[in-house]
């Protein structure tokens, strides 16, 4: 039991998306009461269950444990966004929309109210709403790096990679040593031919994470992609390279960069590293 | 007029591509082979489903997928993507650019986008939207799948046979899409073979 309870604790802290794997470890846990052994933390799973439900489609399940969640705090703001987001799932956005308004209205500064609304709106499809709401609730909280990340994705869906290198670059401001929002950063500027610049942020990634192999490949992509750009004649307009480092350099970090790949490779099987290997010779 | 096959494998993976990552936009290539004027989509190879617009990792992936493709007489001969908005059915332009990345080095190449709405448990038909390339501009073929009967003169796209459908869509129920593992989850595991995912190969072998 108590393991089910680590791994659902370890699922929140991660903040990744499982919600199968939360149904199934919680399930028996549910059928059981065994959910009362976390104690304090029952809440925080009844919560997680919730979400991973109504992810899942098992709105009767969600609707249970929501029952439990209100009977333990029935005047909770925190509970009456569930109550918004079942609403979501089971497709009756103005209902929710009513319910987050209602939240606002108690608390202007709610930040949950706000976020969800921000949510109804794009998954609605309404992308020029949902950024305009986005940039006001930026404009207040500015150093909530999430929605930094949430505007930068959203730009990107409209192939706005200015915007959205201006929205990961307020990310790397407020978190400079996560190698993750440097790859974002640094496959942006690829993306708009800012090969110096993506040159310098996949080696920030290489510095703030070991083995990073997703770093190398960038590495050994953009420096030869730099050589290629400077071997040709006519340069294309597109392509940023004037802070890229000497050809010495770059053929130094090209060679380094196929090194770490190979070493990478060799817990990789047969196929992997045999195809790996024929594209670092490429 | 040459005849697009759709092949158990091929349909299955993308699909489960899509299973695996609902809230996001996925996208992969498809292997095809051809004979005479008949092109076979015989695999799927599944590439990301984070940051679907961006080009370093998707240029690096198309370039080792022809390299694997080339060892097994093949060519990579399609693209795929699903949008994490279902109502969008639409190739995107990013798509759009990367689909061209994939015409560039096979002529006939297709892009496919996914229409989640026909891979519910009770949908009878194909989920694939095919989106050819006509005059540099991509040109959808609505209904492609659906027109004519199997080697029919309207039909361009066929399923190979009536089980495709039918072990997807067994595949999903059972989960299988815990077993696929795409460039994105590679990179962050070597370990993972994006190329040929074997392991589920063999549950759809014998689905």
């Amino acid at each position: 039991m108590s393991s089910s309870l680590e791994l659902l604790a370890e699922i929140r802290q991660s903040s990744e998306r499982r919600p199968f794997a939360v149904l199934k470890l919680a399930e028996p846990l549910l059928n059981t009461r065994g959910v009362s052994r976390a104690g304090d933390d029952a809440w925080l799973v009844y919560e997680q269950v919730f979400v991973s439900a109504i992810d899942e489609g098992q709105i009767e399940l969600a609707k249970a444990v929501l029952v439990i969640l209100r009977t333990r705090f029935p005047s909770s703001q925190r509970v009456k966004r569930l109550y918004g987001m079942i609403n979501e799932a089971v497709g009756h956005p103005d209902e929710a929309k009513t319910i987050y308004k209602e939240m606002l209205e108690a608390d202007e500064t709610n930040i949950l109210a706000s976020k969800r609304l921000i949510a109804l709106l794009k998954s609605y499809g309404h992308i020029g709403e949902t950024v305009k709401q986005l940039v006001a609730y930026l404009d207040i909280h500015n150093n909530d790096f999430e929605a930094w990340l949430e505007l930068s994705n959203l730009y990107l869906t409209q192939n706005l990679y200015p915007q959205a290198a201006f929205c990961m670059e307020e990310v790397i401001m407020q978190q400079p040593a996560n190698h993750y929002f440097h790859l974002c950063y640094a496959e942006i500027s690829y993306s708009m031919g800012n090969f110096d610049l993506a040159l310098k942020e996949y080696l920030r990634v290489v510095e703030l994470s070991t083995d990073n192999v997703r770093g190398f490949y960038g590495i050994k992509l953009v420096a030869d992609r730099i050589r290629d750009i400077r071997a040709k004649p006519k340069r294309d307009q597109n392509a940023r390279i004037d802070d890229a480092p000497q050809p010495a350099t770059l053929d130094r970090l090209s060679q380094l960069a196929t090194e770490r790949l190979v070493a990478a490779y060799n817990g990789a099987n047969d196929t992997c590293k045999k195809t790996a290997e024929e594209w670092l010779k490429a | 007029m040459s005849e697009h096959t759709v092949s158990s494998q091929a349909y299955a993976k993308a699909v489960l591509h899509c299973a695996k990552y609902p809230w996001a936009t996925v996208q992969g290539l498809f292997l095809t082979e051809t004979k005479d004027n008949k092109i076979r989509y015989i695999d799927a190879i599944p590439l990301s489903h984070t940051w679907t617009q961006l080009t370093p990792m998707f240029d690096i992936a198309l370039q080792q997928a022809q390299i694997y493709a080339a060892s097994k007489n093949l060519s990579v001969g399609g693209y795929y993507v699903a949008y994490e908005d279902p109502n969008n059915i639409q190739l995107s332009a990013s798509s759009a650019l990367l689909a061209k990345a994939v015409l560039a080095i096979n002529s006939n190449a297709v892009a496919f986008v996914i229409d989640a709405k026909h891979l519910a448990p009770e949908s009878v038909r194909s989920g694939l939207i095919p989106f050819v390339s006509v005059d540099a501009q991509w040109k959808e073929q609505a209904g492609a799948f659906d027109s004519g009967k199997k080697g029919g003169k309207g039909s361009e796209f066929v399923l190979e046979n009536n089980r495709v459908l039918v072990t997807a869509k067994k595949l999903i129920a059972e989960r299988a899409e815990a077993a696929i593992h795409d460039f994105d989850e590679h990179l962050d595991d070597v370990s993972l073979d994006w190329l040929q995912n074997p392991l589920l190969n063999e549950q759809i072998r014998t689905a």
